[in-house]
């Protein structure tokens, strides 16, 4: 993250990529997968088919014919749940930030809340909202909250006081002192509180689907085990190996980005 | 991103005066003390408000009181008792056995620069993989069992530790590791000296994302897989239509969670009290 000058590379004596280096680096992973598909190529095991038979698999039921069906429903409830958290977190986040005494007197109930496992919910939300999205969409909502909310509080509180005592004497408005000095200070615990919260939803949203649903991957997965349809099982657990992947892939995209001036200020105050 | 992290803090340290503590009137600690039971009351009285008015479904959620009435009996129960050993037996296993597997291999592989480059992108993988995905086939292998727990708690925690002490080992601080060079360390006083201290501080933030992973994924598979414990307990209150009861054991799962939490940063507090990130706190 912190290494991409030369600059920095030197000072923290990181030697520079040597192709060995990147060669080892795919051929460990493409290695463990050629192992996979030779030891199971022979495979009668119920439980563990030969990769070709998992791969076929994943293309019959992934490649595309349920993927609409299952796998678009699971990422718009993650997105949708996520998006309200990260909203609902850091406005009341920032809100609490900036009033220490509240933002005290209301932890233990905070931590409190952020404690109860995410899982632990699913009985009551089922109750509560029935096997639809509204469902999961609220779990990880809820599951996913606390880390940003916290966070921020956490970020805004822990504010440089100079910055502050600086955008004061210059009389800077209350609206540019939140968007330029607060929010962008406290962003790289933000953006940490939501790196925590995705692979948390990513979690809550297959669970969900597993305990009470009708569609969805995690749906796909357990109802594949529950009728010994073991190649399917695997290929959904490959697909959300990926999408896993895939998505925190996008996260440190999006990370890198919106921190790039982080990045460099750090470098600056390294040199 | 650490080893960064340590080195501004520092400089940062002698660039600007010693933050000085955040609340500008020092208050009495009774009055700290007092606001927080008084927010947690209106914490309280407002679920209790909700329930009763019907804005969150009694049949859904019990009241606060209600789940006081239900606690006193439940709680000294032979069940109660029962479903609590299995969770923390699972889950301690679990977070054990992780331990003994991730530490020595994350400190070999961050040791080496070739290992630590062959082994990340795969491991970096392997940890997106979300471990509940992996139920079904826990169930598969070993039925509704604590064993089944125990197989998802491992591939659930193992991850994160292991790349924390990678991460921390590969980390050292070059100027340390030249000064041990030049000064002719022997391998295992640079272990001991320099790696190990070095490294501490990234297995403790491990040691406490694998101990909240591993609580969530054994309370996970007690539900879906019906393995004993809280979990399960949690579903049968949840068919029996005993809705006070099953809030109880949600609430008891949310009082393990912060109790682990509060132990490791205790812990966590007392072996790194040397770590400048716990010396600022102190100051701070």
């Amino acid at each position: 993250m912190a290494f991409s000058s030369p600059v920095s590379r030197r000072r923290l004596g990181i030697r520079p990529i040597r192709p060995l280096y990147v060669v080892a680096e795919i051929a460990v992973p493409s290695g463990l997968v050629a192992l996979w598909w030779v030891l199971s190529k022979s495979s009668t095991s119920l439980y563990f088919p030969p990769l070709s038979q998992i791969l076929s698999s994943f293309h019959k039921v992934w490649l595309f014919h349920d993927f609409k069906a299952d796998a678009v429903p699971s990422l718009e409830n993650l997105a949708l749940g996520y998006l309200a958290a990260a909203i609902i977190g850091i406005a009341v986040g920032v809100a609490l930030g900036l009033v220490p005494l509240l933002s005290d007197a209301v932890a233990p109930a905070l931590e409190f809340l952020r404690a109860i496992p995410g899982v632990a919910l699913v009985p009551a939300a089922l109750l509560l909202f029935g096997i639809g999205p509204e469902m999961k969409i609220a779990l990880i909502a809820y599951g996913t909250i606390w880390p940003i909310l916290l966070n921020t509080v956490d970020g805004i509180r822990g504010l440089d006081r100079v910055a502050g005592d600086v955008a004061a004497s210059y009389r800077i408005r209350q609206r540019d002192r939140l968007f330029r000095i607060v929010l962008p200070a406290a962003s790289p615990q933000i953006v940490a509180g939501m790196r925590t919260a995705l692979s948390i939803g990513i979690t809550i949203i297959i669970f969900s689907e597993m305990v009470g649903s009708t569609n969805g991957i995690g749906f796909q997965i357990l109802s594949a085990q529950r009728n010994f349809a073991v190649p399917d099982m695997w290929a959904g657990i490959v697909l959300l190996g990926i999408l896993g992947y895939l998505l925190n892939l996008a996260f440190r995209g999006f990370e890198y980005y919106l921190l790039r001036w982080h990045r460099g200020m750090r470098q600056i105050a390294g040199n | 991103m650490g080893i960064n992290a340590v080195l501004t803090e520092r400089q940062d340290a002698t660039l600007t005066p010693p933050r000085r503590r955040r609340r500008r009137a020092p208050r009495s600690r009774g009055a700290h003390i007092g606001y927080r039971i008084i927010a947690t009351a209106i914490a309280l009285l407002l679920w209790q408000l909700a329930v009763v008015s019907g804005i969150a479904s009694a049949s859904a959620v019990a009241s606060p009181t209600s789940i006081v009435r239900v606690a006193g009996p439940l709680l000294s129960s032979a069940q109660f008792g029962t479903a609590l050993t299995d969770t923390i037996m699972s889950w301690a296993e679990g977070l054990f056995v992780s331990l003994l597997i991730a530490i020595p291999a994350g400190i070999l592989l961050g040791t080496s620069d070739l290992a630590y480059r062959m082994s990340r992108f795969t491991i970096d993988f392997l940890r997106t993989i979300p471990p509940v995905a992996l139920i079904p086939l826990a169930l598969l292998l070993y039925g509704a069992t604590p064993k089944m727990a125990f197989a998802l708690i491992v591939f659930g925690s193992v991850w994160p530790l292991l790349l924390q002490s990678m991460y921390g080992v590969h980390q050292v601080d070059p100027a340390a590791r030249d000064v041990a060079r030049s000064y002719r360390l022997s391998r295992m006083d640079r272990a001991r000296f320099i790696v190990l201290p070095s490294a501490a501080p990234f297995v403790a933030t491990g040691i406490r994302l694998a101990a909240t992973i591993s609580l969530l994924l054994a309370v996970g598979s007690e539900i879906i897989g019906g393995a004993p414990g809280i979990g399960n307990a949690i579903t049968l209150q949840n068919q029996a239509g005993n809705v006070p009861a099953m809030w109880v054991y949600i609430v008891v799962s949310a009082v393990l969670g912060v109790v682990a939490n509060l132990a490791l940063i205790g812990l966590e507090r007392r072996v790194l009290k040397w770590h400048s990130a716990h010396r600022s706190a102190d100051v701070a």
